[in-house]
């Protein structure tokens, strides 16, 4: 179909959806559901369709709407990716010691529901004599309970989105809620996402999480600097996973989790940059990557240091 | 087939983007004039680091921790006398587990000079600088520290960031990362509303 004809045609629908939602809500006529149906937030286009001036809005409305739900400034940004830059992460497994600091400050700086829980982080653990014939992820216990960690005789594996190149989820989607950023991360439009999970599905490292109910937050551990395409407050029934903490690593800063590991095991930086530390890494370790035999092409680096 | 990826409004506007590559250049050029020489050991009085590192490309190094007050300055309670290098049961200093090689106290510590370090051909180092003496063993760390791939950083992947030298993470008398209590457990999925389950007394799934 030509691209002209197609956008006529969307957009005739869109109007026409525009009308019937507009009588629809005017039949209604129910105050209280004005605030529960926002027609503005039903007819959002496309975030990569959003004209500067929409996007402003779509800003000061959801700014609006958690500053008021949460009873405090909340900003929100939509800052685009930067030139000549490519994300990629290292994580050294022979430092790991499976303290799961990380995972907890994800959830504070990416405002994961803390009922039901959200864990964009899982850390797997390993015997030791497993993982030296290979990795099965049927073998990883994430629900360990030592009273020291590491435990005698175990190693450590933390998973999270592995940011693919060739990203399987991003196909799965029917609605183009996710794509993947010139920056190389892997976002989710939570207004466009619809909750089919197809993602989820099609994710091999089980990276994406689902809202089964309207997440809970409680208003002073909410991080009020968010990234629409990140740590934004999300909804019931939208998918959610790691954004390497968009909204930080875009004006230049580290994820929350390379800040947080006590052991240093977690290397962050731009893949495009030859000085970097992912890129020293890469030519000075030995790097993996997970279920590579799959060709997803994740840019999350395993090494050994 | 792949969808042409379409322009993105949301982008920050042109001139600043293109603005970037110039700074990372600068930024560059800076780090690569002055990189070579400021890590080195300097064998100088006036110890390290020998010029401010606080431009934006240079790493900021995290002060060591501070040394026990109790204990620090050692000359407090050891006057000149040269120390007794027999290796021995100690009365005092009894909180030191010493785990770091075979290694006994003179080797790293000044006989005569108790307050300062000293290197295997006995040039002494401030206790600000011992990773000058760390080195001496550990030199194959150096370029992975240099690179940010041994150790922490934090900060900015691209800006200010902060270092940290060895005795920051490690404990000199027994270096090896020390065990830590781990963070919760997840909820099995099973239990993911674990609070409501509670009420309603329905058995824990197992996972």
């Amino acid at each position: 179909m030509p691209n002209s004809e197609r956008k006529a045609r969307s957009t005739s629908r869109r109007q026409f959806l525009k009308a019937a939602g507009a009588g629809v809500g005017t039949l209604a006529g129910v105050p209280g559901a004005a605030q529960a149906f926002d027609l503005a937030e039903f007819f959002q286009a496309h975030f990569r369709e959003l004209s500067r001036e929409e996007l402003e809005g779509v800003i000061q409305r959801l700014e609006r709407k958690y500053s008021e739900k949460f009873g405090k400034a909340v900003t929100v940004d939509a800052v685009g990716p930067n030139d000549g830059v490519l994300f990629g992460y290292g994580l050294d497994l022979s430092r790991c010691i499976g303290c799961r600091r990380c995972v907890y400050a994800c959830v504070e700086e990416n405002n994961q529901s803390r009922e039901p829980q959200i864990h964009w982080i899982r850390v797997l653990e390993f015997d030791r004599q497993d993982v030296i014939r290979g990795i099965d992820f049927e073998d990883g216990n994430p629900f360990y309970d030592h009273e020291e960690v590491p435990a005698e005789g175990k190693v450590y594996l933390p998973v999270a989105c592995q940011q693919c190149e060739n990203p399987e989820c991003v196909k799965a989607c029917p609605t183009t809620a996710t794509w993947m950023e010139p920056d190389g991360i892997v976002v989710i439009d939570y207004n466009w996402c619809i909750g089919c999970r197809y993602c989820m599905a099609a994710c091999p490292y089980g990276a994406r999480h689902f809202n089964w109910t309207e997440p809970e937050i409680p208003a002073d551990e909410l991080n009020p600097n968010t990234h629409y395409l990140g740590n934004l407050p999300r909804e019931h029934g939208v998918v959610e996973k790691c954004s390497f903490c968009i909204q930080r690593t875009r004006h230049g800063r580290y994820p929350a989790c390379v800040e947080a590991c006590p052991v240093g095991a977690r290397k962050f930086g731009n893949l495009l940059d030859p000085d970097s530390e992912i890129r020293y890494l890469m030519d000075h370790k030995r790097t993996f990557v997970l279920k590579a035999e799959l060709d997803a092409k994740p840019k999350f680096f395993y090494f050994y240091g | 087939m792949q969808p042409r990826r379409p322009e993105l409004k949301y982008a920050a506007p042109r001139e600043q983007r293109s603005a970037w590559p110039l700074l990372v250049i600068v930024l560059l050029a800076v780090s690569l004039l002055g990189a070579d020489s400021w890590w080195r050991p300097s064998n100088s009085d006036e110890g390290y680091p020998s010029r401010p590192l606080q431009s934006e490309s240079e790493p900021v190094l995290s002060p060591p921790p501070p040394i026990d007050e109790e204990y620090f300055p050692c000359s407090d309670c050891h006057e000149d006398e040269l120390a007794d290098p027999e290796r021995r049961e100690l009365d005092e200093h009894d909180y030191i587990k010493l785990a770091h090689g075979d290694l006994w106290c003179l080797d790293c510590h000044q006989s005569d000079q108790r307050d300062l370090l000293h290197l295997s051909d006995a040039s002494p180092v401030r206790m600000e600088e011992s990773w000058r003496l760390c080195t001496r063993c550990h030199a194959k760390r150096i370029p992975d520290w240099r690179a940010g791939v041994h150790g922490k950083r934090t900060g900015y992947w691209r800006g200010p960031k902060q270092y940290r030298t060895c005795v920051v993470c490690h404990d000199p008398h027994s270096p090896l990362f020390k065990p830590l209590e781990p963070m919760p457990p997840p909820i099995p999925a099973g239990d993911l509303r674990a609070s409501s389950r509670e009420e309603e007394e329905v058995p824990h799934a197992e996972q």
